[in-house]
């Protein structure tokens, strides 16, 4: 279980609380999606899991374990992260995905580590690109190389920061699809913003609203109702049943 | 297992790779040892080899092109690696050894002791006979090295208070540069015209300085780092992905960016301080092996360090050969030669407009 407890940071000393006391909790295995307005510190909350940064207070634990008390190397064999501004260089596929074990292996890579990603690229439908450049790949596909290699991590959590920013629809759908079936098939909570909020109704089974530095609302999908997003967003929406799932329309400004 | 297989393959091909070009190194240093101005013929440099030659042929050889051919293979590939570490380090295509100011105060640190000590090391190209008695051949370099070391922990002490982040690193060592050459311009003005010239003539670069000495000083800072780096390839390469991301994926940047900076600021004090500037080998043949053998580390450290031996190898044929009896500089020698190749690289070929 993932648990941020009263968690507080700003970026420079003499600059505002980005976090202000700022609390959640996620189950094993579940999905928890992190939504609020740009700026609301969704990237900054997502550093200082990843140990990016360091929070200036509160504590950030997993299965009851302080992350900052342990080694990097050790939280990266915990927590693993899907970042949005993707890149690898001209690594290959395969390459790619085994520098995700490097908190595994350390310096060389053993025989291990190479069955190890030969089996999660075959599990991911991947191994037919595995000697090409991730230069020469498409969005979506260079996005899956990420989970990829977020995987090969051997996480208990993956965070992804706005996992479908850069994608087209079509490419949205294959991504969530693909993170959903890891969590439930690996027993692996995921941590994610998204922007819209009907792929996160359809992703998540978890949602904390922030506002001003903290979580000011959480829970399953029904916190997800017209009062919290106008309160969040200040933007009106209406919130229909279709096939017993709800869909959000459209948003005008109070 | 077919992507295991193929996988070896490639470090196969690697490995060929890398085989072919310490062939060329090894080759172009034994024809380089049969070039000169001194007239020796093939058969002249082959019994002086062996000991067999004249007193002067096998001095020649033994004595001034030997040393010369060793300090070519080890500078050259101390300062390319060193220029490749930096660019991957800083994460920017510009930065090359002397990106921490280090040339800057070893130039300073050589002018101090030639025009205020009267001292040092003033053997210009292949001419032994400019050994000054008394003065001892270490003073300069010393000197040298000295300010140097001082430049790359005064900056590596500065940028720690800020992380180590890539460009205060730059701009400290841009400035830290300008503060060593603002100190040579003023020492340089009040100068006599004969200390003026010494110190001008030091700061080309000259492969004639090496001595075994120096070479065995140079190879064992040389070795030692690139073991280091090549041990790192993998952390390299994910600090591909950014420097975030590498974070996440276990690695300590902060220290990993500390330990090779001053390694490869250490390369550079040691060379330049034995050997005067020589320039661009530290930025044009990491740019080169990239573009050519892609920026897989494991592959790039290897290729680049033996392409600087080339290149300066090369390049210090030509400065004894096109010079009529006095060496050119070798540094302006790999400028000639490299920034033509330089530019075509850049923009033709795999990876156009990828730096």
């Amino acid at each position: 279980m993932l648990s941020c407890e009263n968690v507080s940071f700003r970026y420079t000393r003499s600059g505002n609380d980005v976090l202000r006391g700022l609390s959640l909790e996620l189950e094993q295995g579940q999905i928890g999606i992190v939504l609020g307005k740009n700026g609301s510190g969704k990237t900054t909350l997502f550093k200082n899991i990843l140990g990016i940064h360091d929070p200036k207070g509160g504590k950030i634990r997993l299965d009851g374990k302080n992350l900052q008390k342990i080694s990097r190397r050790e939280r990266a064999q915990r927590i693993a992260y899907v970042p949005q501004d993707i890149r690898f260089g001209d690594l290959s596929v395969f390459d790619s995905v085994l520098l995700g074990r490097i908190s595994h292996f350390g310096l060389q890579p053993s025989r291990e580590d190479y069955i190890a990603v030969e089996k999660i690229l075959m599990d991911m439908g991947l191994e037919s690109f595995a000697q090409r450049s991730v230069e020469a790949l498409s969005g979506g596909e260079r996005q899956k190389i990420a989970i990829a290699r977020a995987m090969a991590q051997e996480p208990q959590l993956m965070v992804f920061d706005e996992p479908t920013g850069n994608l087209d629809i079509a490419n949205e759908q294959l991504i969530i699809q693909e993170a959903k079936k890891l969590a439930k098939e690996k027993n692996i909570s995921i941590l994610s913003s998204l922007h819209d909020l009907n792929q996160a109704l359809y992703f998540g089974d978890k949602f904390f609203f922030l506002k001003d530095g903290v979580v000011k609302y959480a829970g399953g999908s029904e916190i997800v109702n017209e009062e919290v997003i106008r309160d969040v967003f200040d933007i009106d929406v209406r919130i229909v049943e279709i096939d017993g799932q709800k869909v959000i329309l459209g948003g005008y400004n109070k | 297992m077919n992507n295991l297989m193929e996988t070896k393959k490639k470090q196969r091909r690697n490995l060929l790779i890398i085989i072919m070009m310490l062939s060329a190194v090894l080759v172009l240093g034994i024809v380089c040892l049969f070039v000169g101005s001194s007239n020796m013929t093939v058969a002249d440099v082959v019994r002086a080899v062996l000991g067999q030659g004249s007193m002067a042929q096998n001095r020649i050889v033994w004595n001034i092109r030997m040393p010369r051919v060793l300090a070519a293979i080890v500078a050259g590939a101390g300062l390319a690696i060193a220029g490749l570490i930096m660019q991957t380090m800083l994460n920017n295509p510009m930065a090359s050894p002397s990106t921490l100011g280090v040339s800057n105060a070893a130039v300073f640190g050589a002018n101090l002791s030639i025009i205020a000590f009267a001292g040092g090391f003033l053997s210009t190209g292949s001419n032994v006979s400019n050994f000054d008695v008394g003065a001892n051949p270490f003073a300069t370099s010393a000197v040298a090295f000295i300010f140097s070391t001082v430049s790359i922990l005064l900056i590596l002490g500065l940028c720690t208070l800020r992380a180590f982040s890539p460009n205060v690193v730059v701009l400290s060592g841009m400035a830290v540069g300008a503060l060593w050459n603002a100190a040579t311009t003023f020492l340089q003005f009040f100068a006599t015209d004969v200390g003026l010239s010494a110190a001008v003539v030091w700061s080309f670069g000259d492969l004639g300085r090496a001595t075994y000495t120096t070479v065995g000083i140079m190879f064992a800072v040389v070795a030692a780092s690139v073991l280091f780096f090549m041990l790192m390839a993998w952390k390299y390469n994910a600090l591909l992905s950014g420097e975030a991301t590498a974070k996440t994926m276990g690695i300590r940047v902060e220290r990993l960016r500390f330990v090779s900076l001053l390694l490869a600021s250490v390369i550079t004090a040691v060379c330049v301080s034995f050997l005067g500037v020589i320039g661009f080998v530290g930025i044009i043949c990491p740019h080169v092996m990239k573009k050519v053998m892609g920026q897989d580390h494991r592959i790039s450290i290897p290729a680049t360090a033996l392409s600087g031996s080339l290149l300066l190898l090369i390049a210090d044929t030509l400065s004894r050969s096109l010079g009529s009896g006095s060496a050119l500089p070798v540094g302006a020698i790999t400028s000639l030669l490299g920034a033509p190749f330089f530019i075509a690289i850049i923009f033709t070929g795999r990876g156009k407009g990828r730096c």
